[in-house]
């Protein structure tokens, strides 16, 4: 009901809801988040070194001395650093907790959006602008965390350790997690890691909160290239076969294929677990999922939400087109990119060799490019971890279960959970059905969410540094 | 039978062609070296620094400056070029204007098999790009206005020539539309020779027939683009921009326009007839004598060069989709190029593929406007066509001189309509692959470049002195 009337009142004032209803440790965390966002870190004209030393800065102005702020770039990537803050605790035995986001967001054009993506707007009870959601919101409030915690004095027995890092949306790019686990591990060493992923569910329109999620396993994100190749020739005089009709028969027939359905332990109990909070034909759905994978009425109900579709199969979608030279000339290759993603337990070339054979085509090769990693375990829900976020929860939000859930995206963590720090994808923000529109245009996130989340994970990591 | 002969000759040798010209070829062949390697595509390349190479070759040859005319644009000093002229005796005749670009396709290195910035010789072909299109004619251009000057020739009519930037990309600055527009007296003319003629070879090797080009199809872009929302490709939706766009082009590639004739392809494809016998060759009669014969046009399709001569022609020539490899894509875009049939509008086009593409989420746009819709072709006219049909009657007997349409688009479309009507000749032969010209590997034949040279520099001292 709470929810209901704050929604009811953002939405009749006239006024910037920012400036009417914020607390002022609230309205410090916005300068934060603000500067995050409007700090371009895409990799083709972005910066994250820049937005790094910003925060470093930040971190400074409350009390942190040079020597536990460090600033990192490797070789050749001078604009793709990033930070490690490390907040000292009370007892020098206890190990460390790791809060872990990325500073680099997916690139956005201007001319694409409804507002400059850019520039953080809070519109309607959202705040829009691309990393709004991924990955700026956990971004801002780990650094507002840090800030909060030794600015106030709060008494805490374990160590923090914020790392903020580069690379995390580009595969082939540098990866600033990959590079620390790598070569920095002493610095970030910690008995566990908190980072993005684990998204809960929402209705629309700022409704109910239906649950929250935490990662238990992640599907693996690989790229294919497909590519034809042609001798091409002078436009005016049209062949018969051309790479780009070549290409396109090819990804319709990629466009038009669902991988057969799959589960996991963790991914049964999702559905298991949502079907009643759901209800409806969906939640009778998910429970004879649940129940049998292989209940393909079930997975033909739920495939009609793509986020249900993405956790029972592997997903392949075209996601990149380039072809040709010049316009009057025939054109003489032609790739794209096929991004997939894996289900748990399916290899690389499985996918790759079920492509090849869809596209029916010798001409077209596909190809896998570099894996972003090897597939990651999903680090243990013990209860050291589970019960803190489950009772914080139930105290702000009574009713709505904290969800196991297979992550469908890629984050960090695959870097981390190998290297000994087992890190979980939980944040305590609520999407709504469309995904927070991560990635794609006018990316954005519920005002009251971001605000409710920073209050929460305040409280949870006091909670785990006691 | 020469031309066999010669190609026979040039197969067996093992020794580099090049020891086997004789000094005036060695020079043609440098300048046509020279003119390869200087890189002239609108990324990279730089067409001021070739016309000066090639302004420098005329100053030595004897052309007092002031009748060499460097020539850039505000804006493109990339993409200027040269007027030159070789005054005739009588002030009263018109010129004659030599018009060639210098410019080329782009070209990446790892797509060909040979550098495409060094002209290689090979197999009896010249390789490199504009070997064909159409660094072979300008290399003969400067060649003839070299050795006029050198051998003291006495013209009657003065020779303009004049090499451009421009001509390959249609969006980008046009050296020839900049002369029509603001040099329009230095290149004043009775009429032009350019690109767009030439002999054809079947695939064995055996010239043809020898075309002029009187008339061309207008080129055309359009832009399909599709628009969505995006998202997160870990989570993939029914909608699709490049899924939608990819189902519009297949459609496009389904069809083909209805078949038009004028009287001019009718005349080339009577005259081809002959020279090209059996089945290809009785299509071609058919058709000149009924154009909606079906089954002829049907034949006649089959052969690319022949089919895009036939109707409008659409061809998917650029597509870019996406932002990121993990991202839904918000956007996608194609190049469709079309060839317009003369008397066919723009605008027809457009509505055609809009209706194939069968999408209203598909935007089918006019991308640009490279010049005016011509009014018609140009007249066959008899002293354009008389010392051609003379010369080659010499050179190449048998073989007819035929007025053809070029499918594709010349520097004519701005030249014609500003009063300097402008044909198609030059006297090399091309294969009936197109020559790989905008393509891979593009090439010529040796003995091709070599003839043309020939052909070219008596076929400008013809006109050079016609009554």
């Amino acid at each position: 009901m709470r929810k209901f009337a704050v929604a009811a009142l953002a939405a009749c004032l006239a006024l910037p809801a920012a400036a009417q209803t914020l607390r002022p440790d609230q309205q410090a965390f916005r300068g934060i988040y603000k500067e995050m966002v409007e700090t371009n870190t895409t990799l083709s004209s972005g910066d994250c070194t820049l937005l790094a030393q910003k925060m470093a800065a930040r971190l400074k102005a409350a009390g942190y001395p040079d020597s536990d702020l460090h600033i990192f770039t490797a070789p050749g990537h001078p604009k793709e650093g990033g930070l490690v803050a490390v907040l000292q605790g009370s007892d020098p035995k206890a190990k460390a907790i790791l809060l872990l986001a990325h500073l680099d967001v997916v690139e956005a054009k201007r001319e694409d959006w409804t507002r400059d993506p850019f520039k953080l707007v809070e519109e309607g009870g959202y705040f829009y602008g691309r990393g709004t959601a991924d990955d700026k919101s956990v971004a801002a409030i780990w650094v507002d965390i840090m800030v909060h915690l030794k600015q106030d004095k709060v008494a805490h027995r374990r160590p923090l350790k914020l790392a903020l890092t580069c690379g995390e949306e580009t595969n082939g790019a540098f990866n600033g997690a990959h590079w620390l686990a790598t070569h920095e591990r002493a610095l970030i060493d910690a008995e566990f890691g908190l980072t993005e992923g684990g998204w809960g569910t929402m209705q629309e329109n700022g409704g109910k909160r239906i649950a929250l999620g935490i990662n238990a396993g992640e599907k693996l994100s690989q790229n294919y290239v497909l590519e034809v190749t042609n001798p091409g020739g002078h436009s005016m005089r049209p062949v018969k076969d051309n790479a780009i009709y070549r290409l396109a028969a090819g990804l319709l027939k990629i466009g038009a294929y669902d991988f057969p359905t799959q589960s996991t332990d963790a991914s049964r109990e999702y559905f298991a677990r949502l079907a009643p909070l759901t209800g409806g034909e969906m939640g009778a759905a998910m429970t004879a999922f649940a129940r049998n994978d292989k209940d393909a009425k079930a997975a033909a109900v739920l495939a009609q939400d793509p986020r249900f579709n993405a956790a029972m199969r592997t997903t392949c979608v075209a996601t990149l087109i380039n072809g040709g030279h010049a316009t009057n000339a025939l054109p003489q290759r032609v790739t794209a990119n096929v991004n997939c993603r894996i289900f748990p337990g399916t290899s690389i070339e499985t996918v790759r060799a079920k492509l090849q054979e869809l596209v029916g085509d010798r001409q077209i090769k596909v190809t896998p490019q570099a894996a972003r990693s090897d597939p990651s375990p999903a680090p243990p829900l013990t209860p050291a971890i589970m019960k803190p976020i489950i009772s914080e929860a139930a105290q702000r939000w009574p009713g709505v279960p904290v969800i196991p859930q297979l992550e469908i995206g890629a984050t960090d963590a695959s870097f981390m959970t190998p290297a000994g720090i087992p890190t979980y994808g939980f944040t305590g923000m609520f999407f709504e059905p469309d995904g927070s529109r991560l990635h794609g245009l006018n990316e954005r996130i519920r005002a009251r969410v971001l605000y409710d989340a920073r209050d929460y994970l305040t409280d949870l990591i006091k909670l785990y540094a006691k | 039978m020469r031309y066999l002969i010669s190609a026979a000759l040039a197969a067996s040798l093992t020794l580099p062609a090049a020891a086997q010209t004789n000094p005036g070829q060695a020079r043609f062949r440098a300048l046509y070296k020279e003119l390869v390697e200087t890189n002239t595509t609108l990324s990279a390349g730089d067409c001021s620094l070739l016309a000066q190479k090639m302004g420098a070759h005329l100053k030595q040859a004897g052309y007092p400056d002031a009748d060499l005319h460097y020539f850039t644009a505000e804006g493109h000093p990339k993409e200027g070029g040269l007027v030159a002229r070789l005054p005739g005796s009588d002030p009263q005749a018109k010129a004659i204007l030599l018009l060639g670009h210098i410019d080329v396709v782009e070209a990446k290195r790892e797509d060909w098999t040979r550098d495409p910035f060094t002209l290689v010789e090979e197999n009896g072909y010249f390789y490199g790009r504009g070997a064909s299109d159409m660094k072979s004619q300008v290399a003969a251009w400067v060649d003839t206005m070299m050795r006029l000057k050198e051998e003291g020739f006495k013209n009657r009519r003065t020779i303009k020539m004049a090499l451009t930037c421009g001509e390959e990309t249609s969006t980008a600055f046009n050296g020839a539309n900049y002369l029509a527009t603001h040099e329009r007296a230095l290149i004043d003319a009775a009429f032009a020779l350019n690109e767009g003629g030439g002999g054809r070879l079947n695939a064995a090797g055996k010239p043809l027939m020898m075309t002029i080009q009187a008339a061309e199809k207008f080129p055309q872009n359009y832009q399909l683009e599709v628009t969505n929302p995006g998202g997160h490709s870990s989570r993939p939706m029914p909608d699709n921009a490049i899924y939608r766009l990819a189902a519009g082009l297949t459609r496009i590639s389904g069809y083909a326009f209805p078949v038009q004739a004028s009287d001019i392809t009718r005349q080339y494809f009577a005259k081809l007839s002959p020279q090209v016998g059996g089945e290809m060759g009785a299509a071609m009669a058919a058709f000149a004598k009924d154009p909606t014969d079906k089954a002829a046009a049907t034949r006649l399709a089959s052969d690319p060069s022949y089919n895009a001569i036939l109707h409008t022609t659409c061809v998917a020539t650029l597509l870019n989709a996406g932002h990121a490899n993990n991202a839904l894509p918000q956007r996608a875009d194609a190049n469709i190029n079309c060839r317009v049939f003369p008397g066919t509008t723009p605008e027809q086009v457009r509505a055609k593929l809009q209706e194939l593409v069968a999408d209203p989420q598909i935007k089918v746009t006019l991308a640009d406007k490279r010049s005016e819709v011509p009014k018609g072709p140009q007249p066959i006219n008899p002293p354009v066509f008389a010392p051609v049909e003379k010369l080659v009657a010499k050179m190449w007997p048998g073989i007819p001189v035929v007025p053809s349409m070029s499918a594709g688009a010349t520097d004519g479309a701005f030249l014609t309509p500003a009063g300097i009507p402008t044909y198609g000749v030059s006297g090399m032969f091309g294969d009936p692959d197109g020559n790989g010209a905008h393509g891979l590997n593009e090439r010529l034949r040796v003995t091709s470049a070599y003839q043309g040279r020939d052909f070219l520099y008596e076929v400008v001292k013809i006109y050079a002195n016609q009554k």
